[in-house]
């Protein structure tokens, strides 16, 4: 009796919420547009500028590209200087202030992967077929979609909203329960958006604060440790009955997740010169992409830009 | 008149001539994974054959020296001329050790071009996708037009930069070691990488 009061009470909230969200997202919305327009219009001068210099180029003249102040006897490694501080300018760096304790349970991490998740996921892919495995990663990535859509409205972004909304009907639907992933074939092409929290508070501009890295999660920011504690909350099966059935299902679904990418943190681990400092630059630069795709993505493409980014396709 | 008209179109043609001879920065790629796939998949070969048949390729394809110089960013000014070379060999070896292994990993993995954008007049980014049976992986060929050929001096796996990712690393390592300690380093991750045996 009381457990579905709660149970209804949660259900009112949780409507409370949406419905503040959405309110919060048209409160935003003209702002938002507003901005993009400017970083579209000035997307464009850009890229308009860009295209000359292509142009220009066939003529043997690249200086629109030079720095004013640079000479032109070394072309070439001005041209490097220049690709050098534009690359450390746009540099992703991270504040790692807790190195020791990060260091410590990034150590923690690889030995649990190594020793335990590493064992489990071969023994599993040995058994499953890759198909049937990407089948169930499809499936967990539908169980995914209230955190998406949620975070789509979060950023106003209504037609990433609305792609996640037309996927999970389709996919539910007409892919076994979301087995299958029809929405993102050729016809429909609703692709997945990869939309979280921490991605939204990092798009209203929230840093990520200093790196955490937390023992089992893994590589994390104070920004981005929202994403665990709300990713919690937003998993369909957190609200199951006995307790334990969510964590299991988390479990499966890491052990499932893991067995698709055996081999990638091996990799990575292999080709650095140290592992840590490596995961911590990558973890900082897919997030950084991640916050900065959102923003251009969202962006409608202009028509000068658009046959200059593809070419060839 | 008739004439200055047809000297223009020749010479028009003659310009558009020009980049086509130098081929595009997709072309490049596009023909480079081909040949990785044809190797790769060829079952006549051993490991030991593919190995030195991508290692062709892969000079051919990459400009090592500037991929080391931007790996290092400012720090390479900071090394010796003979740091340098030696530096360019030892990174080629790990990027080696690290990656030789996917070859017996190789499933039919396809390279599909998705896109090439201009960086700037003589760069540009091709952008790829390798796709494999369950996950496509965005894979971005960032290459320089040097001597008419387009080559390679970063490479973008799945939004992460390998150049950006090599210079964090040195730089920490520089900033507590002298640059001879780093090639110190390096030179054991060499050594102790080649007897290993594929971890999958």
């Amino acid at each position: 009796m009381l457990s579905s009061k709660i149970r209804m009470m949660r259900r009112i909230f949780f409507l409370i919420f949406l419905i503040a969200l959405l309110g919060a997202g048209y409160a935003h919305g003209d702002d938002t547009a507003l901005m993009l327009h400017k970083s579209v219009l000035s997307d464009e001068t850009g890229a308009a500028a860009a295209s000359e210099t292509v142009w220009n180029s066939e003529e043997g003249t690249g200086e629109t590209h030079m720095s004013p102040v640079a000479p032109k006897s070394h072309d070439d490694e001005e041209a490097i200087d220049e690709e050098e501080e534009g690359q450390e300018m746009g540099e992703v760096t991270i504040a790692d202030p807790l190195e020791f304790f990060n260091r410590a349970m990034f150590q923690f991490n690889d030995k649990l992967y190594f020793w335990v998740v590493k064992p489990v996921a071969q023994g599993y892919s040995k058994v499953v077929p890759e198909i049937g495995r990407s089948s169930i990663k499809n499936f967990f990535s539908n169980l995914g979609f209230p955190k998406r859509f949620i975070s789509c409205l979060f950023q106003a972004d209504f037609s990433g909203a609305a792609t996640e909304l037309g996927r999970f009907v389709v996919n539910t639907v007409w892919g076994i329960g979301g087995l299958l992933d029809p929405a993102a074939n050729k016809d429909l092409s609703l692709q997945k958006q990869n939309a979280d929290i921490g991605q939204t508070l990092g798009r209203y501009g929230l840093g990520h604060g200093f790196y955490v890295v937390w023992p089992v999660f893994g590589p994390s920011s104070l920004r981005d440790t929202i994403d665990i504690v709300g990713e919690h909350f937003q998993y369909p099966f957190t609200y199951t009955d006995p307790w334990y059935v969510g964590p299991s299902v988390r479990a499966c679904e890491s052990v499932n997740s893991a067995s698709l990418r055996i081999g990638d943190y091996e990799a990575l681990k292999e080709a650095a010169i140290d592992p840590y400092v490596a995961l911590r630059n990558a973890y900082a630069q897919y997030r950084q992409k991640m916050v900065q795709k959102k923003e251009k993505g969202e962006a409608p493409a202009p028509d000068g830009e658009k046959p200059e980014q593809r070419i060839f396709q | 008149m008739k004439r200055l008209l047809v000297g223009f179109m020749i010479l028009f043609i003659s310009l558009f001539c020009m980049t086509a001879f130098a081929g595009t920065a997709t072309e490049a790629v596009d023909d480079t994974a081909n040949e990785v796939i044809a190797v790769l998949k060829n079952k006549s070969l051993g490991t030991a054959a593919k190995k030195e048949r991508l290692e062709v390729i892969y000079k051919r394809m990459f400009d090592e020296v500037e991929l080391s110089r931007l790996s290092l960013g400012r720090n390479w000014n900071k090394l010796t001329a003979s740091q340098q070379q030696e530096f360019v060999q030892l990174f080629r070896k790990t990027l080696e050790n690290a990656y030789a292994n996917k070859i017996t990993d190789y499933k039919d993995e396809k390279v599909k071009i998705t896109g090439e954008r201009a960086l700037s007049a003589d760069r540009a980014e091709v952008q790829t996708k390798v796709i494999s049976a369950s996950k496509g992986i965005p894979v971005l060929y960032r290459l320089k037009l040097k001597e008419g050929k387009w080559k390679v001096y970063d490479v973008v796996i799945e939004n992460v930069s390998l150049v950006q990712n090599y210079r964090a690393q040195f730089r920490e390592i520089l900033m507590k070691n002298s640059p001879d300690q780093l090639i110190e380093i390096l030179r054991k991750k060499a050594i102790s990488d080649v007897g290993k045996p594929s971890r999958n």
